[in-house]
C-alpha cells in the first residue's frame, strides 16, 4: 500500500456556532490517487473539503498532511503546506488576464522559477496559452476550470482538491474536464475530488467515499461502487446521476 | 476665458487624483469609505512641516534648489513625513478598523472612519490652531510658456512629481507579484486567500500606499495653497467623486478622475467665482451616478 | 433657583431639539439601515425653508413672506422631504457607501448654499428676526423658555408617538426585514428600494423640521450652525443611545448634550479666553474618541436593537448568485 498523503480522521465544522455542517467525517487518500466523494445534495461535501482547506471553521478532529497537522492552518497558508484548493464557483480572478491568474499563484515561489512554471502550464494547457492576455472572464467555461486547476498546479501541491470541476459545464466539456484529470492523475498527482456526476467521477477515481449529512457513511473501489445497491439506497433511493442536479447555466 | 485654467486644474487635481488613489484602494480592497482620509493629508502635511522646521532648527537656514521655492530639507521631511502618515494610517487600522471589520460591520467602519476623522483633525487644530501657515512665504515669479498660460517652477516640480508617483503606483499594481495580490483581493477575498494571498500584508501594503500618497497630495496643498487643519477634509469630496468617476479600485481612473474635476474646478472658478467651487465635485458625483455609477473604468458593480 | 429652571428649560429645550434630529437619523439608520452623513444638511434646510416663509419681507434678500410659524413648519417638512427623496433616489440602488458619501456632499453644498447665495440665505450672516412662537413672553424669560420648552416638549412627543407607531406598522416591519435580510430585499428589488426613499424622506422631514424649530426658538440662524460637527454630535446621541430604539434616541441625546454642554462649561471656567476655541477642538476630540470607543465595545448602545449586519455583504452576493443561476 503506498503511502498516505491526505489524511482526515473525525472532522467536524460548520459556519456558526452550534450548528455542525461536517458530522465526524474521515477520508484518507493515498499518493497518485484520485478519491472521489459523492453524495446527495447538501450533504455537506463542499463543506467539508471547504473546512479541510481551512475555509470553514474546524470545530473537532485532525487533518493530516504528509503526516503533519493542518487543522485549521489559516487558508492562505495552505498552497505552502502543499494542499491547492480549486473551489466549485468563482475560482478565477475575471478581470485578470489568463497569465496574470497564473502568476497571482506563484507568490510562494522563488521568482526566477514563476516564468518556466508558467510554461509548464501552457505546455500543459495549450488553450491557455494562446489565450493568456485575454481577461479570464471572457473565457469558455472549460477554458475556466483549466485555467482553475491550471493555476491549483502551478505550485506543484501534494494534494490538488476539487469541488465539482464538472457542474454547469456543457457535456462537451464534462469530458474534457475529466479527461485532464486523468491525465492530470497519470503524471503523479494525488487528487480528492468532490462530484455530482457519479458515474463520471467513479470512471477516472480508484476510490469513493459516500458523504451524507456530513458523514462518511461508505467507501469503497471507485469502479465497484457505480453498481452498489447501498450506494443508491443512500441516494435515497435515486441512482446518482448528474441530473439530479438540474440544469445550472 | 484664459487657458490659465488649464495649468490650475492640472495641480488640483494632481492634488486630488493623488488622495482619490487612496480613497480607491481602500473602498475596493478594504470596502469602505475612509472618511479620515483627508486627514491623512493634513497629518502628513503638518508632520513635514514639523521635520522641516526641526531640519531649520539644526541647519540654519537652508539656500532653495535654484528655481524652486524649497530646498532639500522639504524633500527629506516629505519622505519622512510620508513614512509618518502611513504609521498613522497603519496605526488607526490597527486600533479601529480592523476590529470593526472582524466583526463584519461594513458601514460602522464608514462611521467610525468619520468619528475618526473628527477626532484628528480636531487634535490638529488643537495642537496648531486653526491659524493657516506656509512652508515657505517666498512669491515665485511665474513664467509665460504661450497662450497666455504661466505657470511657476515649483508648479513643474510638482505635476513631474505627480506623474512620477502615479506611474510608479500603476507599475506597481499590474507588474508585481504586490500589485497583484491587492487586484487579487479587491476581485474575490476567498479566493485570494485560497491562492495562498495574506489578507492581513495585503492591508497593510494598502494604508502604507494611501498613506503616504495622501501625505504627498497634502504638501502639495500646503505648498501651492496653505497649511489648515482643514485642508484634507476640504478635500474629501472632490477624492470621493474622483475615485467613483474613474471607477472604484481603478489607479488611472482616479488619477484622470481627479484631473477631470481639477479642470472643472478651475473653469467653473474662472466662469462662476471661486466660491462655488466645491459645488463642481458635487455635480460630477451626481452625474456618475445616475448616469455611469461604475465609473469610466469600473467593470462592474460590487 | 429661578435661573437655574429657567436654565434648565432651555437646555432641554436644545436637547430635545437634538432629539428630534435623532430620531430622525434612527428612522433612517436605525429602522432602515441607511447612512447619512450629511443631515447637517437637511436640518440646514429646514432652519432656512421656515425662515425664509415666516420671516417678515426684507428687501436684501427674497422673502421672507411673513408666512404664520406653522406654514413654515410645514414647509420645512416638505422641502426637507423632497431633498432626502432625491438623495435617496439617487443612490439606494448603489451600494451603500455611496448614499455615504452623497449625504456627504448634500451638506457640503447646502452649506455653500448658506454662505454664497446671499439673496436667498444672507450669507454668512444668515438671517435674524424669525418670529418666535411666544415671542411676546421675551419679557418674562423664565415663562418665555417654559413654554419655548412645551412647544418643542409638545412636537417630539408626536414624532416619537409616530414613529412608534411607524415601527411597529406594517410598513415598519418591511422596513425592519429589509434591513436584516438582504434576500428579502432583493426579492422584493424595485418595491425595496421604494420603501427606503419613503423613510430616507420621512427622516429628512422631521430633520428639517427639528432645524426649523431650532430657527424659531433662536430666532436667529447663520452657516455656521450646521457644520459637519452638528451631523458628528447627531451620530454620537444615537449610537449612544442606541440605533433602533426611538426611545434609545431621545435619551441619548439628552445624555450626550449634557456631556457636551457640560464639558463646554468646564472648559470655559478652565481655559484663559485666548485658549477657548483650542479648548473647543480638544472637546471635539474627546466625543470623536467616546464614538469610536462605544461602537467597539458596545455597538448597540444603551437601547439599541439592531442586529448588526453589513447591509450589501458577502452573503448577500452568494444569494444572488444561487437565486439567478439556480432558477
Ligand atoms: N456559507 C454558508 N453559511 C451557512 N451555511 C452554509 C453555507 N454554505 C453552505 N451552508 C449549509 O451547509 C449545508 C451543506 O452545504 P454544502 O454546500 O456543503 O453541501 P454540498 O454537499 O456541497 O451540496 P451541493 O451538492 O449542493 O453542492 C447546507 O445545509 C447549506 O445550507
Ligand atoms: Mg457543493
Amino acid at each position: 500500500m503506498s503511502e498516505t498523503v491526505l489524511d482526515v480522521r473525525d472532522l467536524e465544522a460548520g459556519y456558526e456556532p452550534g450548528v455542525p455542517i461536517v458530522r465526524g467525517a474521515s477520508i484518507t487518500v493515498r499518493k497518485s490517487e484520485i478519491v472521489v466523494v459523492l453524495g446527495p445534495n447538501g450533504a455537506g461535501k463542499s463543506s467539508f473539503i471547504k473546512a479541510i482547506a481551512g475555509l470553514v471553521p474546524i470545530t473537532g478532529g485532525t487533518v493530516l498532511l504528509d503526516g503533519k497537522d493542518i487543522t485549521a492552518a489559516p487558508a492562505h497558508t495552505m498552497v505552502r503546506l502543499g494542499l491547492a484548493f480549486v473551489p466549485q464557483t468563482e475560482n478565477i480572478f475575471q478581470l485578470m488576464s489568463v497569465e496574470d491568474n497564473l502568476k497571482v499563484a506563484c507568490g510562494i515561489l522563488e521568482r526566477r522559477e514563476i516564468p518556466a512554471r508558467i510554461d509548464e502550464m501552457y505546455a500543459a494547457f495549450p488553450d491557455l496559452m494562446r489565450q493568456r492576455r485575454t481577461a479570464a472572464g471572457n473565457l469558455s467555461g472549460g477554458q475556466r476550470q483549466m485555467l482553475a486547476v491550471a493555476r491549483a498546479l502551478i505550485v506543484h501541491p501534494k494534494v490538488l482538491v476539487l469541488d465539482e470541476p464538472s457542474a454547469g459545464l456543457s457535456p462537451k466539456f464534462v469530458s474534457m474536464v475529466f479527461e485532464m484529470l486523468a491525465g492530470i492523475r497519470k503524471s503523479g498527482v494525488t487528487i480528492l475530488l468532490v462530484e455530482q456526476n457519479a458515474k463520471a467521477a467513479l470512471a477516472i477515481g480508484d476510490r469513493a467515499y459516500v458523504l451524507v449529512e456530513g458523514k462518511d457513511r461508505h467507501e469503497g473501489i471507485a469502479s465497484e461502487l457505480w453498481n452498489d445497491p447501498v450506494v443508491a439506497e443512500l441516494y435515497l433511493g435515486q441512482r446518482p446521476s448528474h441530473a439530479s442536479k438540474g440544469g445550472v447555466a | 476665458m484664459s487657458l490659465q485654467f488649464v495649468i490650475d486644474g492640472l495641480l488640483t487635481g494632481s492634488m486630488i487624483g493623488l488622495g482619490a488613489i487612496g480613497v480607491t484602494l481602500t473602498y475596493s480592497i478594504l470596502r469602505f469609505s475612509n472618511f479620515a482620509h483627508g486627514d491623512f493629508m493634513a497629518w502628513g502635511t503638518y508632520a513635514t512641516l514639523a521635520v522641516v522646521s526641526a531640519i531649520g532648527a539644526t541647519f540654519g537656514k537652508v539656500a532653495p534648489i535654484a528655481p524652486l521655492s524649497f530646498g532639500w530639507p522639504l524633500l527629506v521631511a516629505l519622505v519622512v513625513g510620508m513614512a509618518f502618515t502611513a504609521l498613522l494610517a497603519l496605526l488607526l487600522d490597527r486600533v479601529l478598523f480592523s476590529r470593526l471589520r472582524s466583526q463584519g460591520q461594513a458601514i460602522i467602519v464608514v462611521m467610525a472612519s468619520f468619528g475618526a476623522s473628527m477626532a484628528l483633525r480636531s487634535l490638529l487644530e488643537f495642537t496648531f490652531t486653526s491659524r493657516p501657515t506656509y512652508f515657505s512665504r517666498a512669491i515665485q515669479i511665474a513664467m509665460p510658456v504661450g497662450f497666455g498660460i504661466r505657470i511657476t517652477p515649483d508648479q513643474i516640480a510638482l505635476l513631474l512629481l505627480t506623474a512620477v508617483l502615479v506611474l510608479g503606483v500603476h507599475l506597481l499594481m499590474t507588474r508585481t507579484q504586490t500589485g497583484r495580490a491587492m487586484q487579487a483581493l479587491s476581485q474575490n477575498a476567498a479566493l485570494a486567500r485560497i491562492v495562498g494571498i495574506d489578507v492581513a500584508s495585503v492591508v497593510r501594503v494598502t494604508w502604507i500606499i494611501g498613506g503616504a500618497l495622501a501625505c504627498v497630495a497634502g504638501v502639495m496643498i500646503g505648498i501651492l495653497v496653505q497649511i489648515r487643519p482643514f485642508m484634507g477634509f476640504d478635500m474629501l469630496l472632490p477624492m470621493f467623486a474622483a475615485a467613483i468617476l474613474g471607477g472604484i479600485g481603478s489607479i488611472p481612473g482616479a488619477v484622470l478622475g481627479g484631473l477631470i474635476i481639477g479642470l472643472a474646478e478651475a473653469g467653473a472658478v474662472q466662469l462662476i467665482g471661486a466660491e462655488w467651487r466645491a459645488a463642481v465635485s458635487f455635480i460630477i458625483l451626481m452625474a456618475v451616478l445616475f448616469v455611469r455609477p461604475i465609473g469610466l473604468f469600473g467593470v462592474r458593480e460590487r | 433657583m429661578i435661573d437655574l429652571i429657567g436654565y434648565g428649560a432651555f437646555f432641554l429645550t436644545t436637547a430635545l431639539i437634538f432629539s428630534l434630529v435623532t430620531l430622525g437619523l434612527n428612522l433612517q439608520w436605525g429602522l432602515t439601515g441607511l447612512f447619512n452623513v450629511g443631515l447637517a444638511g437637511f436640518v440646514a434646510i429646514g432652519a432656512y425653508t421656515s425662515a425664509l416663509l415666516t420671516t417678515p419681507d426684507d428687501a436684501a434678500r427674497l422673502g421672507g413672506f411673513g408666512l404664520p410659524i406653522l406654514v413654515g413648519w410645514l414647509g420645512a417638512m416638505v422641502v426637507g422631504g423632497i431633498a432626502a427623496a432625491l438623495t435617496g433616489m439617487a443612490t439606494l440602488r448603489l451600494r451603500s457607501d455611496y448614499l455615504a458619501i452623497t449625504t456627504f456632499g448634500v451638506a457640503v453644498v447646502v452649506q455653500l448654499v448658506a454662505l454664497n447665495a446671499q439673496k436667498l440665505t444672507g450669507g454668512p450672516f444668515g438671517i435674524g428676526f424669525i418670529p418666535r412662537p411666544f415671542g411676546s413672553l421675551a419679557e418674562k424669560p423664565l415663562l418665555f423658555n417654559l413654554s419655548n420648552l412645551a412647544v418643542v416638549a409638545a412636537v417630539t412627543l408626536v414624532a416619537y408617538l409616530a414613529l412608534e407607531h411607524l415601527s411597529r406598522s406594517p410598513w415598519g416591519r418591511v422596513l425592519k426585514a429589509l434591513r436584516e435580510d438582504e434576500r428579502a430585499a432583493i426579492s422584493l428589488g424595485k418595491s425595496a428600494r421604494f420603501y427606503r426613499v419613503q423613510a430616507f424622506a420621512v427622516g429628512g422631514a422631521i430633520m428639517a423640521l427639528a432645524g426649523a424649530l431650532q430657527a424659531h426658538f433662536t430666532g436667529f440662524i447663520a452657516p455656521d450652525n450646521y457644520l459637519p460637527i452638528l451631523t458628528f454630535q447627531v451620530w454620537v446621541m444615537l449610537i449612544v443611545g442606541g440605533s433602533g430604539s426611538n426611545l434609545g434616541a431621545v435619551i441619548g441625546s439628552i445624555l450626550v448634550w449634557g456631556i457636551w454642554a457640560g464639558s463646554g462649561t468646564l472648559t470655559s471656567v478652565l481655559f484663559a479666553p485666548e485658549q477657548q476655541a483650542r479648548a473647543a477642538s480638544l472637546q471635539i476630540v474627546a466625543i470623536g474618541v467616546m464614538l469610536c470607543i462605544i461602537l467597539l465595545i458596545r455597538p448597540n448602545g444603551l437601547f439599541g436593537d439592531r442586529l448588526l449586519r453589513p447591509r450589501l455583504g458577502k452573503r448577500a452576493k452568494v444569494t444572488t448568485a444561487k437565486s439567478s443561476s439556480g432558477s
